[in-house]
């Protein structure tokens, strides 16, 4: 059965293959009088001829209707589909649009005054437009319209946004994701669909092809049975950070082109050459603390991070600060390469213990969503850690010595009012290990234990493991075997290395070179460099020495931070489960060394290595959209009535905590919108709680280089697809209805004319030229 | 050809002079520019031969000064000795009125006829003319008086009644009223009752006259170049035919080659000097064409 890709030319044109027969009717009413002497000749030939010249004049004016409906139908671009195909889906056409509504489509036109300003408008043309090609093509043609943030599987069976009803566990499938269900289109459907469609936005979220293409497949494979065309279409912006190593995405593409689904992508990204990504959009991609104890009163060093995606380098970049809302001075940033980032520290003094939000933002360019970035900064009043002191083995829990390793470290960790560092030390036992809960606590240092009994290894494994940071420095109780066998266990444990034995460092009387040498790591950054004359005043007379031979294992991620002279380790780490474990081979008192004894370097090294092990714990919660904002209730204090103010505009969402694992309950929202999300609940004693989320955007997603069609068809090698710019999207130049009847139409339609005009040539007078008549 | 017929005078032209007789006299004077020489001689006193003198012979054409030499009796002939008696019949019924150019055939035939005329006149030749139809509507007898083409053109501007044509009786009638032999000049398009012409013309050749036929034809009745619906109305048959002209165009043509092959024919059947002269001929050329045709019958 033929189907036209332009019905409407179809009605409108019909009525003109009747034009031959008005115009013939017409003339046969307006003869010209001629007076004529010679009847008899007319007479006798009008005899002769009238059956022939009746059926010529049949013949041309059948042409002619033939001719005009020629025209007529290769403007409305017939084509033929299969005939089975036709019995069997009963000529039905199934469409799948599935619309990037990732940020970066909401990259503004440069060339501007457009009537799509962004990448999502002009996507949503391309969709009306679809939708209402579908309208007016023959046959039923059904379509269903989801965006790629939407289409993604929900990943798990939590409540739904918007706190409703809860649905059974699995029982919203990709159809009920979409934003246009599964339908028929119809002309008076259209205007329903592009009204939906006019509310759209694009969203924050960094939503990849790979979910919307699930769905599809989901929902193609839900076809009822019946066997219909298949047409997928992919209205997106085709970055390079999405398409371009992206297997899943092909194995889905190339799975529904197996099953004959016609695959076609509209590129709506502005017009640029594809990949080049010179559009001048600049990204946080990054606003962290970084180091420093997040205690009132005390300065916190923050980090922002600003990446320059343009062609060329950008200059004088100001980053505004707001601080719980009120606006602080803000970070300038001189010079950011083409295509690199650039850091610029700042610093933050909380005078209030509690949850604090700064927020960094950008002048807007031409991706606004990726010129804001928020921080949420939970401030205490003090931050515990736990000093492990093994001088106090057999004393009383709590009572604290001054002779121990403890008081040297404490005094580092917390030199006095005078300079706050929001820490607060707190010296135990080791079977304090067992007793306390070790997730009050930031860090926990073992300074010289002899033995750690069993219960008390478990609970430092698992607060490591946890993320928690754990230290241990050595000493003249500590026993190698024991620490090998409790604490190593062959790299199972937590201590990082194994120990061969405690040795002296022999002097170096001919060369004097320092006993520390300084390796590359963050914690000790700033004694690298050049000499320094505080590390070169360290001397160490006594060091655990690592097993000879022992070579760490390539996976274990031992790091060295430290080093003495003759190439011995002095401090390592490695990551242990979420946190880190740190082993220091020498004593923290001056038993073993001077470190401790007034060297500045002391207190700076050991202060960084409690932020660094604390990194993991203090690192503020930052979500990205689509992440789940979710908050723990126990039963027994909370109640379950939550409230979730969702940015921008504080719109409040309420919810009820459902149960969840070991007797909690638990309240989630899908982050939607970028910013500072509220979780507001009140406790059983009436007291309100309140802790806010940061979520912000992928700042990958503000790579706007564009995958283009090269790129697409290197990575959809075997892949049939059609790829076609939103500008020149031509909704109706599809073949997915079949083959093309216009090429044949057209040379059917030229021998028609041909034979009209030899008819109409044979059936006129043609007088001879002046000169054919001379000769 | 194109710069011969530069010499001759365009129906157009011709239709511009609004009196027939100074129509007549434009053709003729040019004809006489390009001929130098008519074939139609009056009163000869050219001498032909000498032939032996026969009884009944004019004794005033024996020539006595051969006699008084030779002693024998000859007489002298002349080329010619005695006037020619043009009769012009002229065709005025109402097919003759169709026209496609300046002139319609009736036009036409009469500045024909007033020139032979004019040709005659001025040679001291007698010419008379007729107008018919289905009988004799005008008429003036051959003569030589200055005035005569006068009455020639009288007669062919004589109002006309627009009716059909009945040749034999017209040409029966003219057979018993012309007085002598002489030259009949027939200038028709033929149509109507055509079997009648042939008879009538075989009626006056038995009187001895010397006939010639002078067959006007339109242009387009022989290329009927007709285009696009057209309703054809008879002049002389009352009939109508709505058509399409082109599809028509091959019999038709046919039709009237059949009916001038047929007029050729039975003209020279008729021993009649037949011309088929077209409207779209200048009327000089077709006079110059006409005279030099006789001019070498003669020879």
């Amino acid at each position: 059965m033929p189907t036209f890709d332009f019905l409407p030319l179809l009605w409108w044109g019909l009525p003109l293959v009747a034009a031959p027969i008005v115009i013939h009717l017409i003339n046969l009413l307006r003869h010209r009088r001629v007076p004529w002497a010679a009847m008899e000749f007319l007479l006798a030939s009008q005899k002769k001829y009238r059956t022939r010249v009746l059926l010529k004049q049949l013949l041309l004016l059948a042409l002619r209707v033939a001719a005009i409906l020629g025209i007529v139908l290769a403007m409305a671009q017939p084509r033929w589909t299969a005939a089975i195909g036709q019995l069997l889906g009963g000529g039905r056409s199934a469409h799948v649009v599935l619309l990037d509504d990732s940020y970066s489509m909401g990259e503004r036109s440069a060339a501007g005054g457009g009537e799509a300003a962004t990448a999502f408008d002009r996507g949503l043309a391309v969709v009306g437009r679809i939708c209402g090609e579908l309208a007016t093509t023959r046959g039923r043609q059904e379509v269903a319209v989801g965006r790629f943030s939407r289409l993604i599987p929900p990943k798990d069976s939590m409540p739904p946004a918007d706190g409703g009803v809860v649905p059974p566990a699995g029982s919203e499938g990709a159809a009920g994701r979409l934003d246009v269900s599964r339908q028929t289109v119809t002309p008076e459907g259209v205007q329903r669909i592009r009204d939906s469609l006019a509310a759209m936005k694009p969203s924050a979220s960094d939503a990849g092809p790979l979910g919307a293409l699930a769905a599809a497949a989901e929902l193609f494979g839900d076809g009822g049975g019946s066997k219909a065309t298949q047409v997928l279409w992919v209205v997106s912006d085709f970055r390079a950070a999405q398409w371009d190593s992206a297997d899943d995405t092909v194995a889905i593409l190339r799975q529904l082109a197996t099953e004959g689904t016609e695959v076609r992508f509209v590129d709506c990204a502005a017009d640029g050459a594809a990949g080049e990504g010179s559009t001048g959009n600049l990204t946080i991609e990054r606003l962290a603390m970084v180091g420093g104890v997040p205690a009132a009163g005390v300065v916190v060093p923050l980090e922002v991070s600003v990446r320059n995606d343009g062609a060329r380098p950008v200059r004088d970049v100001t980053v505004d600060l707001r601080e719980d809302g009120v606006g602080r001075p803000a970070a300038r940033i001189p010079e950011i390469p083409a295509g690199e980032s650039a850091l610029q520290r700042f610093d933050v003094r909380f005078q209030k213990s509690g949850s604090h939000v700064i927020e960094a933002r950008l002048p807007a360019d031409i991706l606004p969503a990726d010129d804001a970035r928020s921080l949420v900064v939970d401030v205490v009043d003090r931050v515990d850690v736990l000093l492990i002191d093994g001088a106090l083995a057999d004393a009383t829990p709590g009572a604290a010595s001054r002779a121990g390793d403890a008081f040297y470290l404490a005094a580092a960790l917390a030199p006095g009012a005078g300079a706050p560092t929001g820490l607060q030390p707190r010296t135990e036992p080791p079977r304090a290990l067992a007793t306390l809960d070790l997730k009050a606590f930031d860090a926990v240092w073992v300074l010289d234990v002899e033995r750690l009994d069993a219960p008390e290894v478990t609970a430092l494994e698992t607060y490591a493991r946890e993320g928690g940071g754990v230290v241990f420095f050595v000493g003249p109780r500590t026993k190698p075997d024991v620490v090998n066998r409790t604490l190593h266990r062959e790299g199972a444990g937590l201590f990082p290395i194994p120990i061969a034995g405690m040795v002296d460092l022999l002097p170096d009387v001919a060369e004097q070179r320092p006993d520390v040498v300084v390796e590359e790591h963050p914690v000790v950054a700033v004694l690298a460099g050049q000499r320094n004359p505080l590390l070169d005043a360290v001397r160490v007379d006594r060091y655990a020495a690592v097993e000879r031979g022992w070579e760490p294992a390539p996976e274990a991620g031992l790091r060295r931070l430290l080093s003495l002279r003759n190439g011995a380790a002095l401090m390592v780490e490695r990551s242990y489960g979420a946190g880190i474990v740190a082993a220091v081979l020498t004593t923290a008192s001056p038993t073993w060394n001077n470190w401790s004894r007034g060297n500045p370097s002391w207190v700076v090294v050991m202060l960084e290595l409690e932020s660094h092990l604390a990194r993991g714990r203090r690192q503020a919660e930052s979500l990205d959209v689509g992440d789940p904002v979710a908050v723990m209730l126990d039963p027994s204090v909370d109640g379950i009535e939550v409230d979730f103010l969702v940015p921008p505009d504080g719109t409040v969402i309420h919810q009820a905590a459902r149960p969840a694992a070991a007797g909690k309950m638990e309240a989630r929202l899908d982050a939607t919108n970028p910013g500072a999300y509220a979780v507001r609940w009140r406790r059983t004693d009436g007291i309100e709680r309140e802790r806010l989320f940061a979520v912000n955007v992928d700042p990958d997603e503000g790579h706007l280089a564009r995958s283009g069609r090269e790129g697409l068809e290197k990575v959809l090698a075997g892949v049939p697809f059609t790829y076609e710019n939103a500008a020149s999207i031509d909704p109706g130049a599809r073949a997915q209805n079949g083959v093309s009847l216009v090429t044949p139409l057209l040379a059917m339609l030229l021998g028609i004319l041909l034979l009209e005009q030899l008819v109409a040539w044979s059936s006129s007078y043609h007088p001879a030229t002046r000169r054919g008549a001379a000769a | 050809m194109t710069h011969a017929s530069r010499r001759f005078l365009h129906p157009e032209a011709i239709a511009r002079i609004a009196r027939l007789e100074l129509r007549a006299r434009a053709v003729v004077e040019g004809v006489l520019a390009g001929l130098h020489k008519s074939p139609y001689k009056g009163q000869s006193v050219e001498f032909l031969q000498h032939r032996e003198y026969v009884r009944g012979d004019d004794l005033r054409r024996v020539d006595w000064k051969v006699w008084g030499r030779q002693d024998r009796l000859y007489v002298k002939e002349f080329e010619e000795e005695t006037n020619l008696r043009l009769a012009l019949l002229v065709d005025g019924s109402a097919s003759m009125d169709y026209r496609s150019g300046a002139l319609s055939k009736y036009d036409y035939a009469a500045t024909l006829a007033a020139s032979l005329a004019w040709l005659a006149l001025s040679h001291g030749d007698a010419a008379g003319c007729a107008v018919f139809d289905d009988k004799v509507r005008a008429s003036v007898p051959a003569r030589t008086k200055r005035s005569q083409l006068a009455s020639v053109v009288e007669v062919l501007e004589a109002p006309r009644g627009g009716r059909t044509t009945a040749f034999l009786p017209v040409l029966r009638g003219l057979a018993e009223t012309l007085p002598r032999r002489g030259l009949v000049v027939v200038i028709s398009d033929l149509l109507g009752d055509r079997e009648g012409v042939f008879q009538g013309l075989q009626l006056l050749r038995k009187r001895g006259h010397d006939i010639v036929l002078l067959h006007v034809m339109d242009d387009d009745e022989l290329d009927f170049p007709f285009d696009g619906p057209t309703k054809f109305e008879g002049l002389e048959i009352p009939d109508h035919l709505a058509c399409n002209p082109r599809a028509l165009r091959e019999g038709y043509l046919a039709a009237v080659g059949e009916f001038l092959a047929e007029a050729r024919r039975r003209a020279a059947s008729a021993a009649c000097d037949y011309s088929l002269i077209r409207t779209g001929e200048p009327v000089d050329a077709a006079l110059v064409k006409f005279l030099s045709r006789r001019a070498s019958m003669a020879v």
